[in-house]
């Protein structure tokens, strides 16, 4: 059976590592990038079947990689964006440019498992 | 040999400026080489430090992951974890490790909740770092104490309450801040009861960040906030006042009317800026009769008053300070004026002769 991809983009190492760990449990292939520029060359080379994506990241935003998806790859992969308190704004910016879902910080893992699994069964 | 006779012969009958110069220029090129030396040593211990500190860092947060997801419904230790506990058991002892683990620990917690947020408290607990943080409330030194504090705080211990609240009133602000911050957000409106000891003064930023932090709560049931409105401590007032004004408490205007006659003048204008957001129609008359032996600030807070519960019976009063020689409570005066009586308002604009009053007459007509 083909593992769905999944590409993830977050600045906190502990974290990306734990999702990592619990979405490979789950069955799925997991692409890690620390900032938007590695997460847009992932989504460029794996063509992945879902993006995670953490709205503040380091030279490249998640607002970028969302725009960059949407905009000039013209793809329809879905997309959940991680947001942390007062980012309502972003949250919205990221819904406007084609987000799919979001998750505000602190989350649960296992909720986000949820969530994946509802958007790829779509 | 030659050579040294040459510069031997040069130095001795060189003039003693120059001499000078030479040796400005050897101590300095010294200096440069040391420096530069010195540069290349930090630079390399700096490097071999991050280096450090990238390696022990992802060693210990797969040990994080790994102990996270070994756990059983049960609740208590399995044996890989237990293995885990006990390898981290043995770092902390290096004190840069224990900061590394921490760090690690922190991150997670910050970006997690539910189940693996407790799970990362029962690894801060089983690790034994808990020991540490409470170590660093004995110390001698304020900077370690605030930060025990912090680190108490961001895990959520509230069994340290008691250990911590002796620094309520500690002489540096840090700590008091730690302190307070503690308070609240381990145990939300019962924690500001550390208010009821205060006898040093509440900053400004902390009140500011004690009242954010209570907003964030889910629960926003406030408690009975009149002892505070009645501390010796001016700031303590001055606080409670923010926290009638924003939970609307209505019921302690009672208390806010005795606080009208305070020693303190800022208390005082604070009151009234409360009172006039809980519609203190009572406090109204009791500053219209005291208006003149109020101080000029007051005064104004008075107006501010006026202007939100204004009613028709309050024209002649206002009338009178149509043209006060205070800027601010004439433009009050003359807004009041204009919502109560927009008809005698208009007729100002004909009937005043001085140039300036006319010209705010007619600022206020277009607001």
């Amino acid at each position: 059976m083909i593992k769905k991809k999944i590409v993830l983009a977050e600045d906190n190492s502990t974290l990306s590592l734990l999702l990592k760990f619990r979405l490979e449990k789950e069955g799925y292939e997991l692409f890690v990038a620390t900032d938007g520029k590695e997460a847009v060359d992932l989504i460029e080379n794996e063509n992945p079947d879902l993006v995670l994506s953490d709205i503040m990241m380091p030279f490249v935003s998640g607002l970028e990689v969302i725009s960059h998806l949407r905009n000039k790859l013209n793809l329809e992969t879905p997309i959940i964006v991680f947001s942390s308190a007062g980012q309502e704004e972003m949250v919205l910016k990221a819904f406007n440019l084609g987000a799919n879902d979001f998750m505000g910080k602190p989350f649960s893992p296992n909720e986000l498992v949820i969530r994946i699994k509802r958007l790829l069964a779509k | 040999m030659v050579d040294y006779q040459y510069i031997y012969d040069y130095y001795f009958n060189t003039p003693h400026l120059i001499k000078w110069v030479w040796w400005v220029s050897t101590i300095l090129a010294i200096s440069i080489l040391v420096l530069a030396v010195y540069l290349k040593f930090i630079r390399l211990s700096l490097r071999k430090k991050s280096n450090e500190t990238i390696k022990f860092k992802s060693e210990y947060e797969a040990l994080l992951i790994e102990y996270l997801y070994s756990g059983d419904e049960t609740g208590k230790l399995t044996k890989p974890q237990e293995l885990i506990v006990n390898r981290i058991k043995d770092s902390i002892k290096t004190p840069f490790k224990r900061k590394l683990i921490v760090s690690v620990l922190f991150n997670l917690m910050n970006e997690v909740s539910g189940e693996m947020s407790d799970s990362i408290k029962m690894f801060y607990y089983k690790t034994g770092l808990i020991h540490f943080a409470f170590q660093r409330l004995r110390s001698k030194k304020w900077n370690i104490i605030a930060k025990g504090i912090g680190e108490l705080r961001r895990f959520g211990i509230d069994e340290a309450s008691h250990a911590i609240a002796p620094f309520i009133n500690h002489p540096k602000s840090e700590v008091r801040s730690e302190t307070h911050l503690y308070m609240v957000n381990l145990f939300l409106f019962e924690g500001l009861s550390f208010l009821d000891n205060l006898k040093v003064p509440l900053s400004e930023w902390i009140q500011i960040q004690l009242l954010e932090t209570l907003q964030k709560f889910d629960n926003q049931e406030i408690c009975d906030i009149r002892p505070w409105l009645k501390s010796e401590n001016n700031s303590v007032v001055i606080f409670a006042l923010k926290l009638a004004q924003i939970y609307n408490q209505f019921e302690v205007k009672e208390t806010l009317m005795e606080l009208l006659s305070h020693e303190n003048k800022e208390i005082r204008i604070e009151v009234i800026d409360v009172l006039a957001h809980l519609y203190g129609i009572e406090a109204k008359e009791m500053l219209k009769t005291n208006f003149n032996t109020l101080s000029l600030e007051e005064q104004i807070s008075f107006f501010k008053l006026l202007e939100k519960l204004v009613v028709p019976d309050d024209e002649p009063f206002v009338e009178a300070y149509l043209f006060h020689k205070n800027f601010e409570i004439q433009l009050l005066a003359l807004k009041i004026l204009k919502e109560i009586n927009l008809d005698k308002y208009m007729g100002f604009t004909n009937t005043s002769n001085d140039k300036k009053s006319l010209a705010m007459v007619k600022a206020v007509k277009v607001l």
